[in-house]
């Protein structure tokens, strides 16, 4: 360093330090471009004023990191065994399952409705399955097997036939056509007939299909009753029919 | 006085480019992230006070790797405390020879999420080797340097908060430390690559 001067140091220090007027550091960074002994001595300045800054954050971290370790200490930091993780893990699972559980009840029991309830038991009742259909077929079941369901109404109201397959027909009908208070009407005053007379034509057919009109009409209870009494009878033709899943679907419906 | 224990990383790296609210800054760090890097070191061959050195290093070099503009914000700070905290705890456990099989596995299943910084955590010897010369300078010498270099106060508030009878006094006695300081690191050229990649990365 033969022709660096005390006064080139000087200059460095100044310029490090920001303290130079424009001219002066124009002239110094000149020579930094041009002169490598000069800027050698430059990068040798920079790197002391890094040591003290890296010094001088370590003693401030460490100041503080003090304190802070007086407030941490205060809730410790805990080992959690492998045991306990599994306990964790396990119930993180069972949670999530009781989640998604929950959420599947919820859903079902929102997106429930009478009609969907109706249509899970609902089935057209077949007249080519009923008994005794063969020769003489009435008016109103002609109209029935090929489903003009407007017309066994209109023929049943014209006083066509009263009996009690008509009777039942016309019910069914009813509940084809969505006219729940005629389907129950008529179901009914077959089932009283029957009573009346002691016989049984169409009554398990009737009792059924009472029921799911009742569904349909929002008369939950008066649904379960009857179901209740289909399903306590193992002869009733629908016995079968009446689930224990129906039964808490139309129980949910009640709830709502 | 309320405690702010979460501050966006927006206002952490924020506040850390400006040297602004550096202490609330240091502390919310601690309060938001030592209880997860601790627990992270407990769980790997390491003790509290392992724990509590390598955070400490942790807080030191995130503020040096955000002042230098090193920390791009690729990844979440505390995403980046994290890869700092394990790197710096591998290094260690290298130091201390007692690696095992499963750190290194550990470490080579670790994607590194931000620049390339282990060049500079590597070198923890050389740093800390750096600070004790610093250290060995007296202690007015010392106060004098950080006060104008570290804390960046002028040359009159030094006065003020030195024994010195006036700026030009201090402005002599601070070329004469740097000056001092400045042969010390240059007795250990080791030393002085430390500090140049410390200074250029």
């Amino acid at each position: 360093m033969d022709n660096f001067t005390h006064n080139d140091e000087e200059l460095l220090v100044q310029y490090l330090d920001g303290v130079l007027d424009e001219h002066t550091k124009a002239e110094v960074e000149k020579k930094l471009n041009s002169d490598t002994e000069f800027r050698n001595a430059y990068e040798s300045l920079l790197l002391t004023k890094e040591a003290v800054k890296q010094y001088g954050l370590k003693e401030k971290v460490a100041g503080i990191h003090k304190g802070m370790m007086k407030e941490m200490q205060q809730a410790p930091i805990r080992h959690i065994s492998s045991a306990r993780r599994a306990v964790r893990y396990t119930i993180s699972v069972a949670a999530a399952l009781i989640v998604l559980i929950g959420s599947f009840m919820l859903y079902n029991f929102y997106s429930l409705s009478a009609e969907k309830v109706f249509n899970s038991g609902f089935q057209s009742y077949d007249l080519s399955t009923a008994r005794g259909n063969e020769e003489k077929e009435s008016v109103i079941a002609k109209a029935y097997r090929s489903k003009r369901f407007d017309d066994v109404v209109k023929l049943y109201e014209a006083g066509a036939d009263s009996s009690k397959e008509a009777m039942f027909l016309t019910g069914m009908s009813a509940l084809e056509l969505k006219e729940n208070s005629k389907a129950i009407s008529n179901f009914k005053m077959l089932i009283a007939a029957n009573q009346q007379n002691n016989e049984k034509l169409y009554n398990d057919d009737a009792e059924y299909y009472l029921s799911l009109s009742y569904i349909r009409n929002g008369d939950y209870d008066f649904a379960l009753g009857l179901l209740h009494k289909i399903k306590d009878d193992s002869n009733h033709r629908y016995n079968k029919k009446v689930t224990a899943k129906l039964l808490r679907q139309i129980k949910m419906l009640k709830w709502r | 006085m309320e405690v702010i224990k979460n501050f966006p990383d927006s206002e952490i790296v924020g506040n850390i480019r400006s040297g602004e609210r550096m202490d609330e800054i240091i502390k919310a760090l601690y309060r938001m992230h030592f209880d997860s890097l601790c627990w992270h070191i407990m769980n790997n061959s390491g003790s509290r006070e392992d724990a509590e050195d390598i955070f400490q290093e942790v807080v030191v070099s995130f503020i040096d790797l955000v002042q230098k503009d090193k920390f791009r914000g690729e990844s979440s700070v505390k995403t980046f405390l994290f890869s700092l905290n394990r790197n710096l705890w591998l290094n260690e456990l290298k130091r201390k020879g007692r690696a095992l099989a499963r750190e290194e596995k550990f470490e080579k299943g670790q994607e590194r999420t931000e620049a390339d910084f282990g060049h500079q955590l590597a070198d923890r010897e050389g740093k800390l080797a750096v600070l004790n010369v610093v250290e060995r300078l007296g202690e007015t010498c010392k106060k004098i340097l950080l006060l104008f270099y570290y804390e960046n106060l002028p040359m009159k508030d030094i006065v003020s908060a030195t024994d010195f009878e006036n700026e030009q006094v201090v402005r002599n006695k601070k070329y004469k430390c740097l000056k001092q300081l400045e042969q010390m690191l240059d007795a250990n050229p080791i030393l002085k690559q430390t500090l140049k990649n410390l200074l250029h990365g």
